[in-house]
Formats: structure tokens, C-alpha cells, sequence
């Protein structure tokens, strides 16, 4: 296989605890390995002086695959007018879509900004099946997935039933039977209250035909995943999502991880694009960034990590969620197109096309949100750079977000556009800090890759990782970046070099070679008697509730192009 | 009286799916019952027919036998979708991409002439060979094998529960199957391809895989803008090869929704839509509304499934109210509470004073398209106080008059019943697989069929880049036709083309465009013999087993079209 070396970059490495050093790295066999072990009479070489190395990207919530994908993308043929990239064949193939891309454009622009693995935050367990073909489809990156478990009828008969053995065994299965990374709640509770009544809930309003709380429900899953020790805990998108006074709910949903047990390594729960649960006021009229409040109880808070949900402003979106409730509000504002799915006994999804406007005031505000927090926020190893791709702007754009949170003249440039009387009720305009590139390397790849738990090989440059490195084409050494931030936008939009695995993909911003990353999956192991009840009640519920026979609704190994299991040693009895 | 103006209407009926599925479309029994027409008793005395007529329009006069039967109204005439019916209709698609097989005038006139025979058809559209070489599978008992939650490739229901019994390649038994399902399975070996055939001098020669592979390779890459078209009943793993086969020849790839729910598809890209998967309708569905779909005969388990069944918070079909909306009094009509018999064509109109009567707005026309005004009154009363209501939909309202206007305001209809109430619909999907064609074009190419790329990137252009049109028009100088039967289902003229250009078959039955192919290629039966992914109508995809393996020398269509990219590549200097 290939042998590398990459030559006199200058290394940023958090994880390594490397602040940028002029340091030489070896790859061989798809990984990293020591400098001796390489043959450089045999290995490409290649000079990257003034040039900043880092390990490859980890994008923890960007929806790139399954069924509200898709279905974006159908609902969204203007978004394929005018994006087109002609194939050039036999290595590459035609890119279209920029809210809704093809699987091709996902990939390629992930690695064309050095980034190799991607989450998919949200698959309904009955449709992971085609959420697996996507994944299996999108080229370059490296992939998991995150399944809902909040409106759950099975999860919830058992909770009800209190059957808290079963439910643990129960997430366990569907983890290993859906091939998917983590637990997902959404909304908790709501797609239940939207598929029986077509209605949303609050943390602590009740579940129809169940009785107990969203706060409960977080609870319970929270405790669950303790038990399995599954490295990614719970991904929480809060309540009340996208209505003004949310951040209250967000900050009591926040809260809820202080009670839970814990048990195993890790922090308790992860909420997830927060600018959209940050709206502090009572109408849009009277809308107020509830940024501060979220940033200070994430700093008082050790339990939890956040990811932001920036807004990109005049850029279209399609917003795409298993929140339905929200989407048919939403709907109400837009009057163009909705899609809804009630899906199965397990969730529910819509689908709204949006877009952010400069000179709207509650725009101004949502933009001002994702910044606030981020930057209030003290331990950037707890706060996560994401746009909710592409539900609050199109993952494209993470680099002007990275200039945002490294310049405040950023900031400033793009403060004139906006609506005035807005940013006067925002705190932003009186921020002073500035990210360095060392922060935004945690952010962007050593955190996610901890907060994932695969810090081992994924995240670092250190030996023994995953040969997934990029290369960027800017020197703090030299450039101001405070000052010069378009360099940096221009340098993280379009990487120098791009390694996966071991091979080069990207040279000078241009894909040169397509290949194929894998999916992760987590497989917790189960004691033998436990799965034996378990079946028998999975028989029963299968029977009684779900439309497919519960053969056909577990995804054999074989079913996923590249799979990278996961097991993980529980602390079920 | 000897003649007279009807309006015909075409669809699928239950014995045209079983002898589709069992002797095959070149059978006797398939034609005769593709040739024979429904008529109503008072018609045929009008007009005095004996027992046959013949019927003119678009310029082609076919003579058919008749059958009378009320379920049709006066003044229409009703064929099962086939060759002949597709004689009769326009090749015309309204820039839609889909023709309008449901509403077209005819004229009928009293006839003895001999019955028009499916050679006499072939004939007509220029088959190149009217020869057929399908065979029997031999069947040998040996070991017993029983497969449960096999799925059935035959409808959108994907049935994922038969039970299969099988001895040595001999499937003996299907338990839980619809009448189509079981004819399907039990027939499985009959009529099929088993040796690829290429036309050397005029007719067909068996010759060996790789031979018939490299010239339909030849035939691709020679080509300046093929057609790639069926795949609604194979695998999305195969038809994702399809769709890079098309990117590498800069073709047109296009499955069958292109003439089935395209309208749907492309009404959805306009306004969205509010669909579900099945079990909120077993467990909820209080309101069950059947629109333009006769899934007692196109779906065989749909009702026992979704309706008779229990679900957790209603008991079976006395907990459900079923409202049947059709130009014909159809079998799934026979078990409604309500029937509504819609005027063929006009079924926007009726949709659009729905829409009035559920904002209490006056109606003011006593009938609208054969409805009286109570009755709408009524049904939107009945819609918007259900608990949760369902339209299932079908041919009846995408191939009729507006087309994807109508499927537009029946999305925005229930769109606007979700202000009072939980209100769905879902598109009753003929294949078994063509939502799964759907949604891997999209998420290739983000688009669901007719996708072009003959400028290296996909584009979409109904009525231009659909299958129908491009063969009418005459733009495509090649056709591979993967799994699919449009010599069967499309218009005269769009099947005419394919006499003019070379044909590339793929299939594991002997088609009726098997007669204008100039490579035919055999193929295992998906879901029996091979594996593979499939979409349910709602979008649950479901991995099909294989109960028994494919002829010998015979490959699985994933297989076959991998094997063709390859060769396609080299025949390009594609070596990736």
C-alpha cells in the first residue's frame, strides 16, 4: 500500500497536546505510523512548509442520508437547477444539490474542506434499511447514524410496564438490529402526541396514551445508556424547538442531566443544534437570544456537551426534522411546501423549505444565537461547530462560522448587513473573544472524536490513528487571522491535501480520486438470558405493532458496504 | 344505432395480473382477456352487439370481444391495461410525461370481423420477432425446504410474511400470498428465459453470455443517447448500477413511475405532501378513503392488512369507514360504505369543491363531475371529523384529465384537513419496487426518474427526458430495457421506435418487448431466486430473500449489470 510522508507542516494536534509544531508525519497502510517505519526512498513525499496540518474533520450532526433526505431532495428539484458538476469520468462522479445535494456532492465537499467522518443525527428505525443505502452511497467520508428512540411505542410500552431490564436490552438490539451509533430523542416524546393527536409537547406536559413526561422519558434513556455504556450518550434535540420562550425548556431539559445516574465514562448528554431552543421572549415580535443563559448553564453544567445549529443567513435551507409538530408550524409561516411522514410506530418526520434573510429581525437574532453561545462558551471542548445541515444553513458554509468564532472583524463585517434594531437586544456586538486555530481543532476534531468515543484512532495525528489528514493552505506564523479571516475561509472551504485511509483524495481543493469510507456501529454486548426474554417480547410487540415482520426489520452486517463495528461492554445483569 | 362516441378507460384487473404472472404475456388466456372489453348492458343493447366490436381512435381500429358488466357507466368502456388498449391510446403526453390512458375517446362500431390477435399487434407496432424461445424450467422434487417472512415481488405491498414451501426447485406452496402472489411463485419456472439470444440475419440465436453481454456493450457505448428504462422490479442495488451505466454513457435513465405515478412525483415536488407508513393506519384509521385505486384486484392484501386487521386503537373494519371515490363500480367498491362515482376525467373538479365544502364556501353547481352537492358536503363532514383519515390513490387520478393537478389539490386537500384533524394519503404503488427506483435516482442524481445525462450532470425534464416521449419523439438511438414490459404499456407510437433501434433485453420472462429486442439477456426472478432491497409503497425498504437459485448459467440482474458497466468502461477507456 501507499507510503506517505508529509513534510515540515506546521501540526495542530489537541489531542496529542501539539499547539503547532513544524512536524513531519508518516503513513503507512492507512495509518499513521512512526517516521522510521517509512521508506522514503519508496514513499511520496510531499513539502508542506507554511501550511497548517490537522487531523481530518468530524462533523457530529449533519443530516446527509435517509428517508427526510431523500424526500428533500424530491421536494427540491430547484435546488438541482443551477449546482451542477459535470462528472469527469472515470473518477468523479456528477455533483448536484446544494440543501439537498446527491450523495456524490456530499461527499466530495466534506473532503474538499478536509473532513472524513460525518454523523447522520436521525434515522427512524423502520427506514435505517434506506438510511444504510445512502450512507453506503455517499463516497469519501467515513459515516454513522443516530436512531430515534423517543416516540417509540415498543420503548414506551416497556417504560409504562417499567420494565427497565428490557428497555436497556431493548436499546441494545435496536443499536446492534439498525446498525446505528447512538440514541437520538428528538422532540421527546412528540411524534407519539403529532401521530395520535397532532400536537407537540413540552418537558413536562404528558405523553398521550402513556402518562409520563419528556422529562421522565430524557431520564430514563439517560439511565439506559449509562447501563450500556455506549460511548455516544444521549443526542437530545429539546422540546418546544423553534418557539419563541424555548430556551426555558431547553435550560430544564439542560438540567436533567445532573439526575442522571451515572456510571460509565463520558458526559451524560448532548444537546444538539441549540440555537434553535435558544429564544428567550413571548412572541417573534418581542424575540431575544436566549444564548447567554444556554452558554452559562453549559459552563456550570459538566455534564453536558452542545452543538450550535448556526444560522447561515441568505442562503436557502430545506429544514428537515423528526420534530413534525414544529415543521407544520413552520409550514403555517412559509405557505409553500410541507411534507410529513408518520412513520411506522417508531416516528414521524416533516419537511419545510426556508430561507434566512439579513434584514429580518428574527433572523438576525437566530444568527446571533449560535454565535453567542459558542462564544460564551469557556471549554471549547464541549461546544461543537454545526449548521443542522441543512435545516439552519448548508454544511458548506462551516468555514465563515469558523471565521466568526476566529475574528471579531468577521463578526463586525457581517453585522453591518444585518437588521440593527435586532442586534441592538443581542449581546454579540459586545463580544470580544477570538477562537484561536488550536480551539478550532478541538472543536472540529479532537472534542467530536471524544465526545464519539473514538479518540483512539480518529480525531488525532499520533500513531496508531487512521491516516486522515488534511492539509490547509494558510500559516498562523504569518497571516493574521484575526484580520485576514477570508484567507481562512478560503483555505478551510477548499483544502490543500486530503488523506483517507491512507490515500490521497484532494490535492489543492480538487477531488482525484473517489473511494469509500465506513460506517461505525455499536454493538453492546448482552447477557444470554436477558436476550432470551427479550425476543420473546420483541416476538409479541412485532406481532402487535409494526407492519414488517421482525426478521425483515433487522440490517444484517452485509447489508452495509463497509462495516466498523463497535462493541461495548455493558453493565447489564 | 351501430356506432357511437364512448370514453375509454384502462386499468389493471385481477385475472390480468394472475395470467401476466403465470402464463405469461404471450399466453392465450393473457390476451384473451387483454382483448376483451367491458361494457355496460345497455350499451351493448343500443348498439346491438353480438359479442364483438371494433373500436377506432387515434387513428388504429382493433376488434375486440365485449363483456357486459355494470360496473362500468354508460357512455365508457373499460380494456385491462395491455396491447391493445395501448393501440388505442395517444402517444400525446401533455409535456408530462405520462400519456392519458384513462380518458381517451374511442369510437366502437358493431363488427364480425375476426378478432384482432396479439400477432396481428406485434405486427402492427413492427416486431422484429415474432418468435418465442421461452421455456419451462424442468422441476425436480429433491430436498424440502420451508422459508418464512419471504417478501412477495409481485405490488407495492411487499408482503414480507408468506410462508414458502419448496421442494427441490419446485415451489410448492404460498401461504399468505394474494391470488397474484401465489400464481407468481407457483409459475416462477414457466415461460422464461434461459440462454441470452442475440438477431443474427434477421432472427434470433441462442449464443453464450459473454457474447451477448459484449454486444450489448457495443450497442451502449456506440450509442449517442440511449434509454435506459424499467427497474421497478429488480432490486435498488441493481438499479443503482443502472443509473451509473447511464452516467457513463450520458443516456436516459427512467423507471416505470415515468407512466404510473409520475404525476404523483411530480405534484410532490411542487407542494409536499403528507404521507405515513402503515401502521398508523392499522392502529388509528378511522377514515379510509380509496380514490382512482381498485386495490381489491391491483393489491390483493391491502385490505386484509390495513383494514379488516386490528390495530391497537381500532378493532378491525367495524372501527373504520371506507369511501371508495372511482369512475367504476370496482370490486374494492363492492366492500365500501360509501361509493362515490366520479365522471372519468373530472375528478379536479370534485377535489376543488371538496376543498370549497371543507371551508364551508357554497357550492353552487347541484352536481359536480357526476356528484351531487350533498354528497360532497357529506364527505367533508365525514374527513374533517375523523381521527385520523387516509386517501390511498391511484391510476384513476394521475392518468386522468389534469394529471398532477390533481394529485396538487389532493396533497393540498389533506394538507388543509390537518387544520382540523390527522388526515394522510399515500400513492398506491403498482410495482414492487418502483418507490425503491424512486429513491435511489434520488439520492444519485436527486431526481425520481427521467433523469438525463447527456451533459454529464443529471437533469429532469418531463416530457422531454421520459421514456415515453423520448421514444415518440424518436430521440433515443438505443434502449436497454431492464425488467420491464413497455412494448405491453405504452403508447403505439412510442413502442413503433423501438422496431427502429437496437434493443437490449434484461429480463427473466419471455416480454412482449422481447419481440423487439436485438439482445436478450437472461435474468434471475428477484425476490425468488435472487436477493435484493426493496422500497414498500410507504418507503420501507425491505431485503428480499431467494427461496429457490437461479437457472443455471442464468445471473442475478446486479450481477448482469455490473458485468455490462465493466465492459462498457473498457469499450470507453474508462479504466477507473
Amino acid at each position: 500500500m501507499t507510503q506517505i510522508i508529509i513534510k515540515n507542516g506546521f501540526v495542530i494536534d489537541p489531542l496529542s497536546n501539539i499547539k503547532g509544531e513544524v512536524m513531519d508525519i508518516a503513513i503507512k497502510d492507512g495509518k499513521i505510523v512512526d517516521l522510521k517505519e517509512v521508506d522514503e526512498s519508496r514513499a511520496i513525499v510531499i513539502d508542506v512548509k507554511g501550511r497548517v496540518v490537522m487531523a481530518g474533520g468530524i462533523d457530529v450532526h449533519s443530516h446527509i442520508a435517509g428517508p427526510k433526505v431523500n424526500t428533500g431532495r424530491l421536494m427540491r428539484p430547484e435546488d438541482h437547477y443551477l449546482t451542477n458538476i459535470p462528472h469527469i469520468l472515470p473518477y468523479k462522479r456528477a455533483e448536484t444539490g446544494l440543501t439537498t445535494p446527491n450523495v456524490f456532492r456530499i461527499g466530495y465537499e466534506y473532503a474538499r474542506m478536509g473532513f472524513t467522518l460525518v454523523a447522520e443525527p436521525a434515522t427512524p428505525p423502520i427506514k435505517t434499511r434506506h438510511t444504510h443505502h445512502e450512507l453506503n452511497a455517499i463516497p469519501m467520508i467515513d459515516k454513522m447514524a443516530f436512531v430515534l428512540v423517543d416516540s417509540n411505542w415498543v420503548s414506551l410500552d416497556l417504560i409504562k410496564e417499567g420494565r427497565r431490564d428490557l428497555l436497556a436490552a431493548y436499546y441494545a438490539w435496536l443499536l446492534k438490529a439498525t446498525k446505528t451509533y447512538a440514541l437520538k430523542l428528538v422532540d421527546p416524546g412528540s411524534d407519539v402526541a403529532w401521530i395520535i393527536k397532532g400536537s407537540g409537547l413540552d418537558i413536562d406536559d404528558q405523553m398521550p396514551e402513556y402518562g409520563f413526561t419528556p422529562r421522565e422519558l430524557i431520564k430514563v434513556i439517560g439511565d439506559v445508556t449509562q447501563l450500556l455504556n455506549i460511548p455516544h450518550k444521549i443526542h437530545v434535540h429539546c422540546n418546544r424547538l423553534g418557539y419563541p420562550g424555548n430556551y426555558m425548556t431547553t435550560l430544564k431539559t439542560m438540567a436533567t442531566a445532573r439526575d442522571i445516574t451515572k456510571v460509565g465514562e463520558g458526559l451524560a448528554m448532548h444537546i444538539t443544534h441549540v440555537q434553535f431552543t435558544g429564544y428567550k421572549g413571548d412572541s417573534w415580535a418581542t424575540l431575544e437570544s436566549g444564548g447567554e443563559d444556554i452558554a452559562k448553564e453549559l459552563n456550570a453544567n459538566p455534564y453536558i456537551s452542545l452543538d450550535l445549529g448556526q444560522v447561515i443567513l441568505d442562503r436557502p435551507v430545506t429544514t428537515m426534522t423528526a420534530d413534525a409538530p414544529f415543521e407544520f408550524v413552520l409550514y403555517h409561516l412559509t405557505r409553500w411546501k410541507w411534507f410529513n411522514s408518520d412513520t411506522e410506530v417508531d416516528a414521524a418526520a416533516g419537511i419545510v423549505p426556508y430561507r434566512y434573510r439579513s434584514k429580518s429581525y428574527v433572523n438576525t437574532v437566530q444568527w446571533a444565537i449560535g454565535l453567542e453561545v459558542a462564544l460564551l462558551a469557556r471549554d471549547p471542548w464541549r461546544i461543537f461547530i454545526t449548521t443542522d445541515h441543512p435545516n439552519a444553513g448548508p454544511f458548506i458554509d462551516y468555514p465563515k462560522v469558523f471565521a466568526w468564532l476566529i475574528s471579531r472583524k468577521a463578526r463586525e463585517d457581517t453585522m453591518k448587513k444585518v437588521n440593527q434594531r435586532a442586534l441592538k437586544r443581542c449581546s454579540l456586538p459586545s463580544i470580544d473573544r477570538e477562537y484561536t486555530l488550536y480551539d478550532l481543532a478541538i472543536m472540529t476534531r479532537a472534542a467530536p472524536a471524544k465526545l464519539l468515543g473514538l479518540e483512539r484512532f480518529k480525531g488525532h495525528l499520533g500513531v496508531g490513528a487512521d491516516a486522515d489528514i488534511v492539509v490547509y493552505d494558510i500559516d498562523p506564523r504569518v497571516v493574521d487571522i484575526s484580520k485576514d479571516y477570508e484567507r481562512v475561509v478560503k483555505a478551510f472551504r477548499r483544502a490543500w491535501l486530503v488523506v483517507k485511509d491512507g490515500e490521497i483524495i484532494v490535492r489543492d481543493g480538487e477531488i482525484v480520486k473517489t473511494v469509500y469510507g465506513r460506517t461505525f456501529y455499536i454493538d453492546p454486548e448482552m447477557p444470554a438470558e436477558l436476550e432470551k426474554e427479550l425476543s420473546k417480547v420483541l416476538e409479541a410487540k412485532f406481532r402487535e405493532l409494526y407492519t414488517v415482520a421482525l426478521e425483515s426489520f433487522v440490517i444484517k452486517e452485509n447489508e452495509i458496504a463497509k462495516p466498523m463495528r463497535i462493541s461495548t461492554k455493558t453493565y447489564l445483569r | 344505432m351501430s356506432n357511437a362516441k364512448f370514453i375509454l378507460n384502462t386499468g389493471r384487473s385481477l385475472s390480468q395480473g394472475m395470467y401476466m404472472e403465470s402464463e405469461g404475456k404471450w399466453s392465450e388466456s393473457y390476451f384473451k382477456i387483454v382483448a376483451t372489453i367491458e361494457m355496460n348492458p345497455s350499451d351493448i343493447k343500443k348498439l346491438g352487439v353480438r359479442d364483438r366490436v371494433k373500436i377506432f381512435s387515434n387513428g388504429n381500429g382493433i376488434v375486440a370481444l365485449v363483456k357486459p358488466s355494470d360496473r362500468v357507466a354508460e357512455g365508457t368502456i373499460f380494456i385491462p391495461m395491455g396491447p391493445i388498449a395501448n393501440l388505442l391510446v395517444d402517444g400525446d403526453t401533455d409535456g408530462v410525461g405520462i400519456p392519458t390512458f384513462k380518458t381517451t375517446e374511442v369510437e366502437v362500431r358493431v363488427s364480425e370481423e375476426q378478432v384482432t390477435t396479439l400477432r396481428d399487434v406485434l405486427k402492427l407496432l413492427g416486431a422484429k420477432n415474432l418468435e418465442v424461445f421461452a421455456k419451462d424450467l424442468p422441476l425436480k422434487s429433491g430436498e424440502r425446504k420451508f422459508f418464512e417472512s419471504v417478501s412477495c415481488p409481485f405490488c407495492g405491498d411487499l408482503c414480507d410474511y408468506l410462508k414458502i414451501e419448496v421442494d427441490g426447485n419446485r415451489i410448492v406452496r404460498n401461504v399468505g400470498g394474494c391470488a397474484v402472489s401465489i400464481a407468481k411463485f407457483l409459475n416462477y419456472h414457466k415461460h422464461r428465459i434461459l440462454e441470452p439470444y442475440m438477431r443474427m440475419n434477421g432472427s434470433l440465436t441462442s449464443v453464450d453470455f459473454d457474447r451477448a453481454l459484449e454486444e450489448a456493450a457495443k450497442i451502449l457505448a456506440s450509442s449517442k443517447y440511449p434509454l435506459i428504462y424499467g427497474l421497478s422490479s429488480t432490486c435498488v442495488e441493481a438499479v443503482e448500477v443502472a443509473i451509473e451505466l447511464a452516467e457513463i454513457v450520458r443516456g436516459v435513465v427512467d423507471n416505470t413511475s415515468t407512466v404510473c405515478h409520475g404525476p404523483t412525483v411530480l405534484a410532490v415536488q411542487e407542494v409536499g405532501g403528507v404521507y405515513m407508513t402503515f401502521a398508523p393506519v392499522l392502529h388509528l384509521a378511522d377514515v379510509i378513503v380509496f380514490w382512482g385505486t381498485n386495490a381489491r384486484e391491483a393489491h390483493g392484501n391491502h385490505i386484509t392488512r390495513l383494514i379488516t386487521a386490528i390495530g391497537r386503537f381500532r378493532k378491525g373494519r367495524r372501527d373504520r369507514k371506507v369511501v371508495v371515490i372511482d369512475t367504476r363500480k370496482t370490486m374494492t367498491a363492492d366492500m365500501s360504505d360509501i361509493f362515490v362515482q366520479v365522471e372519468p376525467g373530472r375528478d379536479l373538479e370534485l377535489i376543488t369543491a371538496l376543498r370549497m365544502a371543507l371551508k364551508d364556501l357554497d357550492i353552487e353547481s347541484p352536481t359536480v363531475a357526476g356528484v351531487p352537492r350533498e354528497k360532497i358536503y357529506e364527505l367533508a363532514e365525514i374527513f374533517r371529523t375523523a381521527r385520523y383519515g387516509v386517501i390511498f390513490f391511484g391510476m384513476g387520478v394521475t392518468q386522468t384529465g389534469a394529471k398532477l393537478r390533481n394529485i396538487q389539490a389532493v396533497i393540498r386537500l389533506v394538507q388543509e384537513l390537518n387544520e382540523w384533524t390527522k388526515f394522510v394519503l399515500l400513492p398506491m404503488r403498482g410495482h414492487y419496487n418502483v418507490t425503491g427506483a424512486n429513491q435511489a435516482s434520488l439520492w444519485l442524481t436527486g431526481y425520481p426518474y427521467a433523469v438525463d445525462f447527456s451533459r454529464g450532470f443529471p437533469r429532469m425534464v418531463p416530457g422531454v427526458t421520459t421514456a415515453v416521449d423520448l421514444l415518440t419523439n424518436g430521440d433515443v438511438d438505443a434502449a436497454l430495457i431492464i425488467a420491464s414490459d413497455p412494448v405491453a404499456h405504452f403508447p403505439r407510437k412510442a413502442v413503433e421506435h423501438l422496431s427502429k433501434i437496437p434493443v437490449i433485453v434484461v429480463d427473466a420472462k419471455w416480454s412482449l418487448t422481447a419481440a423487439f429486442a436485438d439482445v436478450i439477456i437472461p435474468a434471475g426472478l428477484v425476490g425468488i431466486e435472487c436477493e435484493g432491497t426493496a422500497y414498500r409503497m410507504d418507503g420501507v425498504p425491505i431485503y428480499m430473500k431467494k427461496v429457490v437459485e437461479p437457472p443455471p448459467g442464468v445471473l442475478c440482474d446486479v450481477k448482469i449489470l455490473t458485468n455490462l458497466v465493466e465492459k462498457v468502461r473498457a469499450l470507453k477507456g474508462l479504466r477507473s
